[in-house]
C-alpha cells in the first residue's frame, strides 16, 4: 500500500514540480537554499499526501503546502553557505536576449521582491501565477478585500522602486 | 510596457529553466527527515513536560523528613496528586492542539494553531512557577507560625541564632533562589523563541494587523 502510494505521489509530484521550484525561486536566492527549501516542501507534501482526498486540485494543494512551508514551517539550515545570487546568475545567462534597460529593470524587480516580507512574497507569487483574489485570500487566510488592498500596495511599492 | 507585465512575462519565460528532478531523486528526498519548526516545537515541548515532571523527583529525601516534622507532609502529598492531575490535563490539551496542526490549512490558520500549541506549554510552565511560589509561601507560613518547631527543624544543633535574623536570611535566600530560577527561564525562553518562533510571530503579526 505504502509503495503504491509512494509511486503515485512521486509520479504526480514529478509532473507538477515546477510549482515548488517557483516557490523556492521567490523565497530563496541561491541554489543551496533553493534545494534546501525544495526538499522540506517535498517532505511536507509527502507527509500530507495520505490525507489528500482529491476533492481539491492537486496543484491548489501544492501551492498551499509550498507557501505554508516557506512562510511558516521552514527553518533555514545552518549549513547554507552564501553562493552567488540567482538574481545575478539567471540574467547573465539570458542577457543577450534582453536589451539593457529591460534586463536592469528585471534585476531590480527580483531584488525588490526578495526584500519583501514573507507574506508579501506569497501575494506577489500568487499574482505572478495568475491566481484569482478568491484563491489568494483562501490560501493566505485573509479577506478578499484585504488581499486586494495589500496587493495594490505591493505593486505600488515595486513600481516606485523602479521609478523613484 | 508596465514593469509588472514585464516581470510576469519574464516569470513565465523562466518556467522552462527550472530543474526537472527524476523519479529517483524525488524518491530520495521523501525518505529524508523533515526539519520543520512544528517538529522542533514538539520535541522541545515534550522535553519541557519531562523536565517539570521530573524536577519533583530531584528533591532530596531529607526534605521530606523536615516536612514531616512540620506536619505538612500530608498537605504536600495532596497537592502533589492535584499537580499530576493538572499535568495530565495539560498533556491532553497539548496533544489536542498539536494534532490539529494541518499543513493544508490557510497560512494564517496554520500559524494560529502552531502558536496555540506553543502557548499551551507556556501556560504549563507558568503554572509550575506559580505553584512553586504558592507552595513555598504556604510552607513558610506554617514554618514561621511555630517558632519552637521551626528552631527544632532548621537548627537541630541549637546554635545561638537571633530569630529575626534567621527569618530574614531564610526570606532573602528564597527570594534569591526564585529570582535565579525566573532569570534562567527568561534566558531559556528568549533563546527558544529567538531561534524558533521569531519568524512565525513576525509573520503572524503582519497578518493580524492586516485583518484589523
Amino acid at each position: 500500500m505504502t509503495k503504491e502510494l509512494e509511486h503515485k505521489f512521486i509520479s504526480e509530484f514529478q509532473k507538477h514540480q515546477n510549482i515548488i521550484h517557483k516557490v523556492c525561486r521567490i523565497y530563496t536566492n541561491n541554489q543551496e537554499a533553493h534545494n534546501d527549501l525544495f526538499q522540506e516542501i517535498t517532505i511536507q507534501l509527502w507527509k500530507a499526501y495520505p490525507k489528500f482526498r482529491g476533492d481539491s486540485k492537486l496543484t491548489t494543494w501544492m501551492y498551499r503546502i509550498g507557501l505554508n512551508t516557506a512562510i511558516t514551517l521552514y527553518r533555514k539550515s545552518k549549513r547554507s553557505i552564501q553562493t552567488q545570487d540567482f538574481d545575478t546568475v539567471l540574467h547573465k545567462i539570458e542577457s543577450t536576449k534582453y536589451d539593457d534597460t529591460e534586463e536592469e529593470q528585471l534585476k531590480l524587480m527580483y531584488k525588490a521582491i526578495h526584500q519583501l516580507s514573507d507574506i508579501d512574497k506569497a501575494l506577489i507569487f500568487l499574482y505572478l501565477e495568475d491566481k484569482s483574489y478568491k484563491e489568494i485570500s483562501d490560501t493566505i487566510g485573509i479577506s478578499e478585500v484585504n488581499a486586494r488592498v495589500k496587493m495594490n500596495r505591493i505593486k505600488t511599492r515595486l513600481r516606485t522602486i523602479l521609478n523613484p | 510596457m508596465d514593469e509588472l507585465d514585464l516581470l510576469k512575462k519574464d516569470w513565465k519565460k523562466q518556467e522552462s529553466s527550472y530543474p526537472k528532478l527524476s523519479y529517483n531523486e524525488i524518491y530520495k528526498i521523501i525518505h529524508k527527515k523533515s526539519s520543520s519548526i512544528v517538529k522542533w516545537i514538539f520535541v522541545i515541548c515534550i522535553a519541557e513536560f519531562l523536565f517539570w515532571g521530573f524536577i519533583n523527583l530531584l528533591i532530596p529525601e531529607s526534605f521530606f523528613t523536615i516536612y514531616e516534622k512540620l506536619h505538612v507532609k500530608a498537605f504536600l502529598k495532596i497537592s502533589n496528586i492535584l499537580h499530576y492531575a493538572v499535568v495530565v490535563v495539560f498533556i491532553y490539551l497539548f496533544y489536542k492542539n498539536y494534532n490539529s496542526i494541518c499543513v493544508i490549512d490557510s497560512t494564517s490558520l496554520l500559524m494560529k494553531k502552531i502558536i496555540k500549541t506553543r502557548k499551551t506549554v507556556n501556560y504549563y510552565v507558568y503554572y509550575n512557577i506559580i505553584m512553586t511560589v504558592i507552595l513555598s509561601i504556604i510552607v513558610n507560613i506554617i514554618m514561621f507560625s511555630d517558632s519552637t518547631l521551626l528552631n527544632e527543624v532548621m537548627n537541630p544543633k541549637h546554635l545561638e541564632i537571633n530569630e529575626t535574623k534567621f527569618f530574614y536570611i531564610m526570606l532573602i535566600a528564597q527570594i534569591v533562589g526564585l529570582l535565579i530560577m525566573i532569570g534562567l527561564l527568561w534566558l531559556y525562553y528568549k533563546f527558544v523563541y529567538g531561534i524558533l518562533l521569531r519568524k512565525l510571530n513576525k509573520n503572524y503579526k503582519e497578518l493580524e494587523t492586516l485583518e484589523v
